[in-house]
Order: C-alpha cells, then structure tokens, then sequence
C-alpha cells in the first residue's frame, strides 16, 4: 500500500522501486526454478504470478475475431466480383445437363370444353367393375369402388 | 391467358363442386368451391396425371387421352392438361351407384 516516510529523509533505492514490475511475466531461470524479482514480497510475487499466468491462458484461448485483418472492398469491386461470380455461375449452368424436362405434355386446347363434357358412362363402369374384382382377389380385398378412367374421346 | 380466363369457363361447367388450375412449376393458381385452398388435392392430382401421361399406346408417340377422371362414389374428379396448366374440375356424379365388390 505505500509507506510513509519523511520528505526531509532522502528515498532509498529500495523504496523508489515500483511494487509492479512493467515486465510482470515470471521469469524462469534456465533450470527452470521461479526466480523472484529482487526485494519483491513472496506472497505478492506468487499472487501477481498467479494472476498473470490467469491472463496469458485466457488471452491464448480467446479469439478477437475484430482484431482481424479484413479487407475493406469498395462498392465498385464488390460489384465487379458479384459480376465475375454471376459469369462463372452462368458458365458452370450451360455446361450442366440440361434438366429433364417435367412439363406436361398439352392434351387439349379447349379445356373447359373437354370437361365440361359427359362424365363415363354408367355402363362403363359397370364394363369396368370386373377389372375391380381382379383387382381385389390380387390385393386381398384392398381395392375400393374408386375406378380411375382414362378416356381418349 | 390471366387467371380470370382460365377459370371463368370452369364456373360454368354443369354440376361442378369445385376446380384447380395448377401449374406444374407455381403450384396453384387459382381453386375454388370444395377444391379451394386444397393443395393435397392438387399434389395429387397432379401425380395421377402424370403417372397417367407416361402411358402410351404401341406404335403412337402421342398421349392418347385427353381427360382423366377419377371416379369417387359421389363425385368425380375431372382433369386436363392445357397449355402447361393442370385443370382439375369435381363434378357432382349423379349417376347410379356403381357395383360395389
């Protein structure tokens, strides 16, 4: 904390030294036993040397992601690199195969009057229900009195 | 052709429920009376035509119907194929009951 000395009494070497070393990172001697700064206290010395080993772990372990260097584009080569991806884009697409095609096939060019048309005849369905049987017998009784007709007209 | 043209003739047709215009790449474009707003519906449909466009006869390169309907006990699911549209029409059926097995 400081101690108290009289300003007529000349400040000793030992007193004008800070109690917090600049260079507070504990040295080690090279055989690898702590060396503590001169005249520092014990318990300071392991407190101060506990307390920074904290920092450098944390500063190691920590990533400052605003600390990194990122390029600052202009708006001009933004939009010349948006244009070289769109090139490239463009060029990779054409040389794709080309997707198979899912569109429908036209079947008329008059729908409202294709189906407005007569619905299936009765006597149709009643031709057809024999199809249906068959249809029962080979899934077991799965089929239901839906019919699906395909009418070419 | 607008929406509006396509399904203005579609209100018309005698004994309809209900109707859908799909397309193929945009969904549903218009739908109406009992069909409205009912994509499973349509995402039916649509794989009933489909399958059934895939059908061919020997020797014809061509799609050989014009209309699909799906029978139902009391109505019937009409459905073409127009100008890259799918037109699905419910129509009351009205007829007398098929056999039932």
């Amino acid at each position: 904390m400081g101690c108290c000395y009289s300003s007529e009494d000349k400040p000793t070497e030992e007193e004008e030294e800070p109690l917090i070393q600049p260079n507070n990172i504990v040295s080690k001697s090279p055989n690898g036993t702590e060396r503590n700064p001169p005249n520092v206290p014990t318990a300071r010395t392991d407190e101060q040397a506990l307390l920074t080993s904290i920092l450098t772990k944390t500063a190691q372990n920590i990533i400052d992601v605003s600390a990194a260097d990122q390029p600052m584009m202009e708006p001009h080569e933004y939009m010349d690199r948006a244009r070289q991806y769109s090139t490239k884009l463009a060029v990779l697409g054409s040389s794709l195969p080309p997707k198979k095609a899912l569109t429908l096939p036209s079947l008329t060019s008059q729908p409202h009057q294709v189906l407005s048309s007569d619905l299936v005849p009765y006597s149709d369905v009643q031709q057809r229900s024999s199809v249906l049987l068959t249809c029962n017998r080979t899934f077991q009784g799965k089929c239901t009195t839906s019919q699906m007709f395909i009418q070419k007209q | 052709m607008t929406t509006a043209a396509l399904t203005a003739g579609l209100e018309r047709i005698p004994d309809q429920l209900g109707y859908l215009v799909i397309s193929s790449e945009d969904g549903v474009l218009a739908s109406a009376g009992e069909l409205e707003n009912d994509e499973h519906t349509a995402g039916v449909m649509m794989q009933m035509v489909r399958t059934a466009s895939r059908f061919r006869l020997s020797g014809s390169p061509d799609v050989p119907f014009k209309r699909l309907s799906v029978i139902l006990d009391d109505f019937v699911y009409t459905v073409t194929v127009s100008g890259h549209k799918v037109f699905v029409v419910k129509r009351q059926h009205n007829q007398q009951e098929p056999v039932n097995v």
